[in-house]
Parts: structure tokens; C-alpha cells; sequence
């Protein structure tokens, strides 16, 4: 099989703009992922492309992916739209890694966008629960914060998970996301305000809830005689691994975990030939403060029903044992839905390669990312190291 | 603007949106709600019996939406208050997602036993939808 490297990766800022499209947004990103590639590039090298949208507005739900490679001028590049809920742009990168890995494409481009932030409140609440399940599901009047909630009131009653706990995820994300200049909410919080945010689905809280965002990310990947041309610093990705769940929560074997995680995770780590104590640091998907807590348990970063206790003790705090979202997560940074998941590789590319400013973590060289889309009817998982292999 | 369900897609299923009709496994003894798709407990397709339950259970999952709803229940929160959003695992097994109905949501929770009423779920498309929700016994 051959090897995958990230040979460039970049996001817009992710925040609310009115000013700007879906398509410009976009360009902003897959401009920097270029600008990030060390050597040479030209567009016309890009063999595959893949977008993430799940197209929330339905401002262009049909040819969503050529209608934003058509604007950086990839005019005639394959273009595929991948549409996984929150999880679009990871799977678009999984993608684009087996195009690369089939000999397909030497150099692929994938990539998300989202335009969320410009609706009127009616069509927000709308697609904000397109995701869940719909026959069933939404009809019993949930919420998209609401699944999460209600697997937070079965984690808290199951293993003693506290309200504290919930927020301690809320402080340390937006710690992080004050240093990143592209996130959404800069702003640092402290436990207090997050214990006594507004209710918005019980027991979560307005601190537990990632904002709705606008914005893109864009990632090139290559194989491994391409990216030599490329790059003198390779993030080499070492592991993918992607499944799906049950889209209803009702109809899954636990309240207290996502399968497709686990699933998901142990494909990755058996590809990278490594387990999750090898993992230095993630940028895992805390749309809710409890999917943080959920993501700990199924990727094995600590015992099940152990995450409240894990983050209290500050282990994925900047100066813990084990980083995590180091960007400010879907919390702090934003959540443009399409664009999450390569965002997250952004964060990963940067840390790996000493390029992350203030929130840089030094001496890192294995990390992970972990992007689920709805509450969990599909999770993709990568693992990536720093240099050639 | 609501969830898109339509007319027919609703009275497909009403044995299970009025009396919770449930699919009993053939392979496993299991059961799932709807009397649709895989068996949640063994993955085996086409192997419901369709078993009507008691409509009795526990709340295993429990949130309170205080705002937010989506548009097809906004009217329903303005005109009741905050929902009460929970799963309720019945008593034959199988799992529901239902609205609670008749108490204040806040005063119930995990562990509480419930029974299925039949109420108005919300309208769409000019057609009033009615459907099982669940009182605390
Ligand atoms: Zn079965």
C-alpha cells in the first residue's frame, strides 16, 4: 500500500461572515493549504478532489463540490461531494487517502465548507436537526444538543459523571481556541461560568454546545514521490479507519458510547500499527462537552465511564499528558459542519510540524483526529506522524 | 419549514405511532422498535413478528428541551413550556424516543416508570399527526 502524506493544509477563519460565500470561503482555505506547500505547486497537479458540505441553507445542495473547486479554478479536476453530516470533510479526507493509495491520484485535494450562520432562526433550528434520526427521532421532539444531552443523563447516572466535569471541557477548549486566531469564540472562560450557562437541552448548557459557524478548511495529500517534490516536512498519515452506526440513538446497543468510535479507532490504530496509549495528542469532535467526555472512552485514552475524572485531573488539558484540541475544538473554534473535519487536520499538520504559534505543545510526534457526524451514524478516524517513514 | 415527512410516509407506520407495535425477533427473541429494518440486537433482517406491548416502561434517557425546538415543535413549546425528550426502554425491551406529556418534565427523570397515551404530535402539511407519548405512572 502506498504512503500518504499531508503535504499542505489550511482554514479560513471560522466565525460568522456575513460578507462572505461559500465559495469564497472555500477559496480562502484552499489558497493557504497552497501557500503551505514548501515547494513549488501547481493547481493542475490535484488528480482528485473531494468537498465536504452537508449543504446547511440549501443554498447549492446539488454540484456543491464542482461548484467550489470550479472557483479556485479546478475547472475539469474530479470533483466529489461527500455529505456524512458533521463528519464530510473526514470522510472526504479518508477519500482522498484511498484515491492516493490506489494509485488513483498522486496528489489529492480534500476539504469542507459551511455556510451556517446567515438564516433566519426558523431555518437554522430546521437544519440543525437534519441529522438526527428523522422519522422517529425528531419526531419525539429531540433536539440535535438534545441526543447529546440524553446521552449525557444516562453517562452522569451510569458512572457518576458530573456537572463540573461537563464543563471543565467547555474551559479547557476555549483556553486553547483564545490562542488560535482563526476560531469563532475567543474567548477564555472560567468553571464557574460554565457550570451556570443558560439551560438549552438539560443537563447541557449553553457552555456545553459548540456555536454555528461559516467557514472552509482545505487539505492536499500526496504519495510519497510526490510529496518528496513537495514538502521537507512530511505529516505522514499513517492510519484511517471509518464506520457507521445506527442513526437513531434508540436503536443502538449503548447510550453511554458511539460504536462506530471504537469501530473506527481500532481500524486506525491497527493501519498506524500502534494503540491509544502511543497517541500524544487529538483533535477529537466536542460538538457537546459529552461527546468530548464519550470520545475519550471509545478511542481508549482512559477507562470507560472514567473521561469525567480524566479531564478533571487535567490530562488533555495543553499541559497534560495527552493534548486534546489543542485548536479549541468544535467549542471554541466553531463548527462550519462541512469543514470540521479537515479543520481538524489542520490543527494536527500545524502541531506536527512546530507551526501552531501560541498554542503550540513542542516535541509532538504522533497525533489523531476523530470526526462524527450526526451523533454518531458515522465516525472516521485518522493517525498521522511527522516525518518520512 | 418542518422535517420533511409526508402523509403516507406517517400512516405507513401507525400501528407503531399509536400503540408502539414492536418486532420480536424470530432469531433472537429480541425487541425492536419499529417493527422495521435490522434487529437491534442481532442484526437479522426480515425476522419480525409484530408483537403489540404493554406500552409500560422506565425512562433510560432524559433531557429537558428548554428552547431551540425545532420549527414543526415551536408552537408546541411556546404553548407548554419546555419538552420533555426522553427515551423510555419498555418493558418487553425495545427502546422508544417519545415526548412526556401530562407532568412538568423537570420533576422526572432516569428511572421513573411511564405508560404510552396517545396525543397530538404536531401538524404538518395541514394534516394534524397524532402519536404515542408517555405519562409518569
Ligand atoms: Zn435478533
Amino acid at each position: 500500500m502506498r504512503d500518504v502524506y499531508v503535504v499542505g493544509a489550511a482554514q479560513s477563519d471560522f466565525g460568522a461572515f456575513p460578507d462572505e460565500s461559500y465559495r469564497s470561503l472555500f477559496k480562502t482555505a484552499f489558497d493557504g493549504a497552497v501557500d503551505a506547500v514548501d515547494g513549488e505547486f501547481e493547481r493542475d497537479r490535484i488528480d482528485e478532489a473531494y468537498v465536504g458540505t452537508l449543504g446547511v441553507g440549501g443554498r447549492q445542495l446539488g454540484l456543491s463540490g464542482p461548484a467550489v473547486t470550479e472557483h479556485v479554478g479546478l475547472d475539469g479536476t474530479s470533483c466529489t461531494r461527500v455529505e456524512n453530516a458533521c463528519a464530510a470533510s473526514g470522510v472526504a479526507l479518508r477519500q482522498a487517502v484511498l484515491a492516493v493509495r490506489a494509485g488513483v491520484a498522486d496528489v489529492a485535494l480534500a476539504g469542507g465548507v459551511e455556510v451556517m450562520t446567515d438564516m433566519s432562526g426558523e431555518q437554522t433550528r430546521y437544519w440543525l436537526g437534519v441529522s438526527g434520526e428523522t422519522e422517529w427521532e425528531r419526531m419525539a421532539g429531540t433536539t440535535f444538543s438534545g441526543v447529546y444531552a440524553q446521552m449525557a443523563s444516562a453517562h452522569m447516572a451510569e458512572f457518576g459523571t458530573t456537572r463540573e466535569q461537563l464543563s471543565h471541557v467547555a474551559v479547557k477548549n476555549h483556553g486553547n481556541g483564545a490562542k488560535n486566531p482563526h476560531a469563532h469564540l475567543r474567548f477564555e472562560c472560567s468553571l464557574e461560568d460554565a457550570v451556570a450557562g443558560p439551560s438549552v437541552a438539560d443537563p447541557l448548557n449553553l457552555y456545553d454546545c459548540c456555536p454555528t459557524s461559516d467557514g472552509a478548511s482545505a487539505v492536499i495529500v500526496a504519495s510519497r514521490e510526490a510529496a518528496e517534490d513537495l514538502t521537507d516536512r512530511p505529516v505522514r498519515i499513517t492510519g484511517t479507519g471509518q464506520a457507521s452506526g445506527r442513526v437513531g440513538l434508540f436503536q443502538r446497543p449503548t447510550l453511554t458510547g458511539i460504536p462506530a468510535t471504537e469501530q473506527a479507532a481500532r481500524q486506525a490504530y491497527d493501519e498506524a500499527d500502534c494503540g491509544p496509549e502511543d497517541i500524544e495528542f487529538a483533535e477529537v469532535h466536542d460538538c457537546f462537552s459529552i461527546a468530548e467526555l464519550l470520545a475519550y472512552e471509545d478511542l481508549g485514552f482512559c477507562e470507560k465511564g472514567e473521561a469525567g475524572a480524566y479531564v478533571e485531573r487535567r490530562a488533555t488539558f495543553p499541559d497534560g499528558e495527552r493534548p486534546v484540541n489543542l485548536s479549541g475544538g468544535l467549542k471554541s473554534k466553531g463548527h462550519p459542519i462541512g469543514a470540521t473535519g479537515t479543520g481538524q487536520v489542520v490543527e494536527v499538520f500545524k502541531q506536527l510540524r512546530g507551526e501552531a504559534g501560541d498554542r503550540q505543545v513542542d516535541g509532538l510526534s504522533r497525533g489523531l483526529t476523530h470526526n462524527v457526524g450526526g451523533s454518531g451514524g458515522s465516525v472516521v478516524v485518522h493517525v498521522y506522524e511527522g516525518g518520512w517513514a | 419549514m418542518g422535517a420533511y415527512l409526508s402523509v403516507p410516509t406517517w400512516w405507513q407506520r401507525l400501528d407503531s405511532r399509536y400503540r408502539l407495535v414492536l418486532g420480536r425477533c424470530t432469531e433472537c427473541g429480541a425487541h425492536t422498535f419499529p417493527a422495521d429494518g435490522p434487529c437491534v440486537e442481532c442484526a437479522a433482517v426480515d425476522a419480525f413478528e409484530e408483537v403489540e406491548p404493554e406500552g409500560t416502561g422506565e425512562i433510560v434517557a432524559h433531557t429537558v428541551i428548554e428552547n431551540g425546538a425545532p420549527p414543526e415543535f415551536a408552537g408546541l413549546l411556546d404553548a407548554e413550556g419546555a419538552i420533555g425528550a426522553v427515551l423510555v426502554e419498555l418493558d418487553e425491551g425495545a427502546r422508544v424516543p417519545a415526548m412526556l406529556t401530562d407532568c412538568d418534565p423537570h420533576e422526572h427523570g432516569r428511572g421513573d416508570r411511564v405508560e404510552a397515551v396517545v396525543r397530538r404530535i404536531y401538524e404538518g402539511e395541514g394534516v394534524v399527526r397524532y402519536g404515542a407519548k408517555f405519562r409518569p405512572l
